[in-house]
Order: structure tokens, then sequence, then C-alpha cells
């Protein structure tokens, strides 16, 4: 064991490459990253029974917790991750993989007991507890604990305050506040007014509407994930991926001029990155077609919906047919509980969680830009 | 037998407040609707509401505005009526069930007290729809008869709306509130709808009233008090200097002031630092020859076009001219290239 460690930290903190730093710079390229999230994620989720058990639990604790520190060894991780900026991203992997596995914990007790036909662990529990003095005792005792916490970090680390502002100095890369890096990230995808308006009006909406869609009673009250998989699942993937995920993407992976870096990459602003992005309308002519992209209407249709008609046709396929398909096929059972218009309004939420990701996984992997560009009236999806 | 001053007819003035302490007292006599309180069909009867006595008075004790008005004969104590008027008596606590059972005996005491106190001015052959109303009340409860809404109301009840007051029982209030009962919703103007209104109308024009004002201050207050603009004017350098740039070549020197002179073949221009992404300022890298904006990763060729990242169009010029051999950049004229601008003369030199 104490070899390992030697080893693993003569390795991470030699401050050269070698093979194990690039195999881990290589899975931090962002498709692989984001690809090997979701597959954690839905291994943890059909395994849940077996690696939420404590043992499991603790040795992926330490493991990561010997990973992190060794990889601080490394003078880009470290200087990543002692950014006074970035010290809240390390407590945020530790206390949402902690609440991720405590609730996940409960739910794997309770399916084991709903088989085996005994109560569920929160039946009969009376957790309530007086206002006076129990409630105000601990809310006292967390305010003084907050207190102190708080004033030992602004005495500890330092404030990031830079110089005033100058068009001349930009900071580079320019990083929005840690809890803002998935909005940041998503921004780089979409237009302003998708990425930073209807994006986040969807999520709201969606939030707003989660009482509407999904009636089902079940899980109220107490953790279960053999009664509820789809809908945990779902949170699962907007919060964890398309949140948290995106959180460490912006802190880790993105150098300066926006670029991808790997953790023990140094960031270099001068790093060639090729990144020539093309549209829809381009591959489809161009490529594809082998000719010019259309320069004039047809018709009565203007030059940009003949230019962007393919990724008009693809982008209403995928939001009026393929709700439609799901509809008789995966979610057959679901749709006929919900009725049209529960269905429709569930299936349109989920198809545009899932355009995020499409999208980005595209832009990673074909720098593919927007399937439908219409810069004359800053329509770009 | 002890005799005793018994009401023997009922009625409501003008002015009731609807305010329900008469029909709390007395709920098999009155009933408080919408906007008026009616006698109960059942107790236009003399003999429903002698026994009664206790009560009524009662209500019309408590009433706030003294609109119960009744009418006594002198007659038996209930203690002493014969067997029929005795039973009569028992819903004297006003209780439900006790009142079906007196109106559903009801005839009888009719027949009789006409014979004994010809001077009650009630009906003496009980009218069939009151009748009729009377069963529908007993076999609903008692307090059912009048529902509070047209649609609920009995034929019988309507039918006696729809009677001239003539043939109705001596009390022209009531038959003034039956007609509204049964003709709701066709009533015409009331006082009570004229106050309601007018009260609506002024609460909903306060509230328009109170909007348009914090309107017009909430627009006053998104216009800045003093606007104190630089001049959008910047006298650059000498033609010189920027003449001698080589084709390609971006100056960063008026950066600070929002713009990079660039040479783009034989022709300057002053091109905007604003991303036209989300309008953070790109960086010149002179080693990749292209700006690249730190926010989001957008990238421009050296003459403004966008090729990376999601910024959706080129950076934007200035208007640029040469004025005494000094250049002049104004800030305030911009031109797109995708509108075509960026042919117009006013946007280069030519060198």
């Amino acid at each position: 064991m104490t070899e390992m460690l030697s080893a693993g930290s003569s390795l991470l903190a030699a401050d050269d490459s070698n093979a194990i730093k690039d195999a881990i710079n290589a899975l931090c390229a962002p498709h692989w990253f984001f690809i090997l999230s979701c597959a954690s994620i839905t291994v943890f989720m059909v395994g849940y029974r077996r690696f939420t058990k404590p043992g499991f639990a603790l040795f992926a604790v330490v493991g990561f917790t010997v990973f992190y520190a060794l990889s601080a060894l490394d003078s880009d991780f470290r200087s990543i991750i002692a950014k006074p900026d970035n010290v809240p991203i390390t407590m945020m992997i530790y206390l949402v993989g902690f609440f991720v596995w405590l609730s996940f914990r409960q739910a794997a007790i309770n399916d084991q007991n709903t088989e085996m036909g005994r109560p569920l662990s929160e039946a009969g529990s009376d957790d309530k507890v007086l206002v006076w003095p129990d409630l105000v005792y601990i809310e006292l005792i967390a305010l003084v604990l907050c207190m102190v916490f708080l004033t030992v970090w602004s005495v500890v680390l330092r404030a990031p305050l830079e110089q005033p502002a100058n068009p001349s100095v930009i900071p580079n890369p320019s990083k929005a506040p840690w809890y803002f890096l998935g909005l940041q990230e998503m921004l780089v995808y979409f237009d302003p007014w998708i990425a930073g308006v209807l994006l986040p009006g969807l999520v709201i909406v969606g939030l707003i509407a989660v009482p509407f869609i999904d009636k089902n009673p079940r899980g109220n009250g107490y953790y279960t994930l053999r009664e509820r998989p789809f809908a945990i699942g779902v949170f699962m993937f907007g919060f964890v991926i398309l949140w948290v995920v995106l959180i460490v993407f912006g802190t880790f992976l993105r150098g300066p001029n926006w670029n991808f870096f790997g953790p023990y990459e140094f960031w270099d602003p001068h790093r060639p990155a090729a990144l020539l992005n093309i549209n829809l309308a381009e591959i489809f002519w161009v490529q594809w077609l082998g000719r010019g992209i259309p320069m004039e209407g047809w018709g009565p249709l203007p030059t940009f919906m003949v230019r962007e008609a393919p990724g008009i046709v693809l982008l209403s396929f995928y939001f009026f047919v393929v709700p439609a398909i799901l509809r008789y096929t995966i979610f057959r059972k679901l749709g006929a509980q919900m009725g049209f218009v529960r269905y429709a309004l569930m299936s349109q939420l989920f198809l545009w969680m899932v355009f995020v990701p499409i999208k980005m996984v595209l832009r990673w992997t074909l720098n593919f830009k927007y399937f439908v560009a219409i810069t004359e009236y800053f329509l770009n999806f | 037998m002890a005799t005793k001053q018994l009401v023997a007819k009922v009625w409501i003035e003008d002015g009731c407040i609807v305010c329900d302490a008469c029909e709390t007292s007395a709920p098999t006599v009155f009933q408080v609707t919408d906007d008026s309180c009616v006698i109960r069909p059942e107790a236009l009867n003399a003999e429903f509401t002698k026994p009664l006595t206790d009560s009524i008075e009662e209500a019309a004790e408590e009433c706030p505005v003294d609109v119960i008005k009744f009418e006594t004969v002198a007659g038996e104590a209930p203690d002493a009526a014969p067997e029929a008027a005795k039973e009569a008596a028992e819903p004297a606590p006003a209780s439900a069930p006790a009142a079906k059972a007196a109106t559903d005996k009801s005839p009888v005491p009719v027949a009789k007290a006409a014979e004994k106190s010809p001077k009650v001015p009630v009906a003496v052959d009980p009218d069939p729809s009151i009748q009729a109303l009377l069963r529908a009340a007993t076999a609903r409860g008692g307090a059912a008869a009048i529902s509070r809404s047209d649609e609920h109301a009995t034929a019988a009840l309507q039918s006696l709306g729809k009677k001239p007051a003539s043939e109705l029982p001596p009390d022209g209030r009531q038959a003034k509130v039956m007609a509204a009962t049964t003709g709701r919703g066709k009533a015409g103007v009331t006082r009570r709808g004229v106050l309601a209104g007018s009260a609506c109308g002024v609460g909903w024009l306060s509230v328009a009233g109170t909007g348009a004002v914090s309107g017009l201050a909430f627009q006053r207050f998104m216009m800045p008090n003093v606007s104190e603009e630089e001049d959008p004017r910047v006298r650059v350098g000498p033609l010189e200097v920027f003449a001698s740039m080589a084709p390609g070549e971006v100056n960063e020197v008026t950066k600070p002031v929002g713009f990079w002179i660039i040479r783009v073949e034989d022709r300057l221009s002053a091109l905007n630092i604003i991303c036209t992404h989300l309008g953070c300022i790109p960086s010149w890298l002179p080693n990749d020859r292209k700006f690249k904006c730190p926010c989001h990763g957008s990238g421009f060729r050296p003459n403004g076009i966008n090729f990376e990242g999601p910024a959706p169009r080129p950076l934007e010029r200035f208007r640029i001219s040469v004025l005494d051999g000094i250049v002049v950049v104004d800030r305030s004229k911009k031109f797109q290239w995708e509108k075509g601008d960026w042919d117009n003369p006013e946007c280069f030199i030519e060198v």
C-alpha cells in the first residue's frame, strides 16, 4: 500500500508529463469526461445496492481523497484547487457525493425492506421535534458554527480581488462565479438568449411544473429508487450532470481563451487550438450535396428558410415527431397514464434537457456550431 | 286555558342588512337570501307561526335594524292547544325534524284556525302550489325549499313567483322578494349592484392609476440624471503611422478607447473590441493571428470575421476618416458585415 502510494505520488508529483498524467488528461477531454460521468452515474444507479454499502462508500471516499491529494502535488492542478475562488468546488464535490450516497443508501435499505415484506425504515418514526428548545438550540448552534466557519475562511483565504477593470487587461480566462459556471458552459454552445434566458427559464418552468407532471404518490415521504427509477434518473441527469458536472468542467478543464485543458496541463494562453465551427447548413449543402450554400430564396420562401431547411426539418422532427414515437415505444405506459397535455409538456421539457448535451457532444466531436443559424434574426439553435 | 298573544303574521320591512340573526333564532320562519331576508312560504300560515311565537319575538328583538314586524292575535297557550296544534307546537325549539312533523300536519290546523280567527288574513283554502312547496320543503329537511339560486328553486316556488301579487298572501314585501327570488339574474338595477359596481370601478381605477404612476416613475428612474458622454470621435494619430502597417496587422494602441486599428489588404479600419456574443473583450493573439474571447471562447480572424466559438456574427467596425492628416474614429456609427456595411466608404481608409 505504502509503495503504491509513493509510486503514485512520484508519478503525479513529477511536473513533467508521464503516462498516467497523459492518460488522465486524455480522459478529461470533454466528450470522454461527459460520457464517463453519465456512464458512472448509470452504473451507480443500476448497482446502487452494492455501491452504497458503507465499505464501498468508504473505499470510494478514501480513494478519491488520496487521488485528489496526490494530484495536488502537480503544480498545474494545485494552482487550480488552491485558488481561493475554487475552494468551494472541492467542498461541493464532497457534499454532492455525500448526499447522493446518503439518499441512495436509504433507498437501497428501503427497497430491500419492501422486497422482504418488512416495513419501511421511515414507518412509525416520528421525527417531529419541539421548536423550543430543540429546534432553536440546533439553529443557534448552526448559526455559531457558520459564523466561525466563515470567519476562519475569510481570515485564512485572501479575497480574490483584482485591480480596477481595464479593457486592455482582461482576465484570461474570465470565469463566472463558481455556481454559474454551468450556465457559462452552456453559453459556449448556444446563442446568448437561448443559453441565458430560454434554457434557465425552461429549468424554472419545468421545476414549477413538476407537481403537475408527476402526480405519482410513490416515494412521498420515504426513500426509494426501485419505485421511481425514471424520475430519479432524470433528476440525477439534470442536476448532477447538467449542473454539477458542468461546474467541474468550468473549474478544472476550462483554461485561457476558454479552451479545454487537462487537469495536469499547463494553462498556456498561446497553445494553438483549431476550432473551426461549421453549421448544419454547410455540412448538408457543401459536404453532402457538393454544391454551394443557397444564396437565394425559393418561391415565397426567404433565403434563410432555404439555407436552413435541413436544420429546421431536423429540429421539427426532434421536437414534434420524436415525442410521438416515444409515446408509442419507450413511454408507452407513461404516456397512457399521463394523458395528452401532461405528456406533451413532459416530453418537451425532457427533449430540451437532452438537447443540451447532444449539442455539446456534437461541438466537441465534430466542431458542430448550429442546427439552425438564422443570424439575420438572432435565431441560432 | 291560559290565553296569550300569539303571532299570526310576520313580515319584513325594507332595510334588511342580511345579517343572518333571524335565521339563527327561527330557522323555520326566516330565510336569509343573498340580498334580503324572506319569510319561508310555510310560515305564511298563522297556525305555523303561532307555536313559534317565542322564537319570532326573539328574532324581532334581536334584529339589529328592527325590520321584523308581526301581528298578534289572542290565542290559547301552546300547552292547552288541541291535539293537532299541540303537535304543531313541538317545533318551538326550532329544530328541523320537529318542523317537519309540524308541516306534515299543517292542512288540518289551517282549517281550524280559519274557523277560530277569521280576521287572520291567511288564504282559507291553501294554495296548492304552497302545499307542494311545503311537501318539498319537508322532504328535503325543511331548509332547502328556497335555494339561493334560480336553478334550484322548485317548480312550485317558481309558479308562486309568477302569480300576481293579489293572489299571493297579503304581504307586498313578500311578493316583491318572491319575484326577485324567482327572477334572479334578470333583476334590474339594484342599489346594492350600483354601489358594488361603483366601488369595484373605483378600486380598479385606482389600481390602474397607481400602476401608471409607478410605471412612469420607473421609466424616469431608468433615464440617467446626467448624460455625460465623452465625445464619440477619437483623434487617433497621424495617418503615416497607420499607413505603414503591414496588411493583416493589428494595432492595439487604441484598445483602451474601444477599438483596434486593423489593416486588411490596402484598407485601414477601426474594429470594435466588444465581442458579438455576450459583450466581453477578446484578446489579440499574435501567434495564432486571431482575436480570442476569454469568456466563452469565440474566435475572430484578423479582419473581424467570426470562425470559432459561439459568436453569431463578426465584430463591428466604426466610422473612420482622415482630417488634416489625422486619423479620426467615430465610435457612434457602427458598420456590420452581415448587413454588407463594410464596403461603405466611411468604414475604411484607402492607403
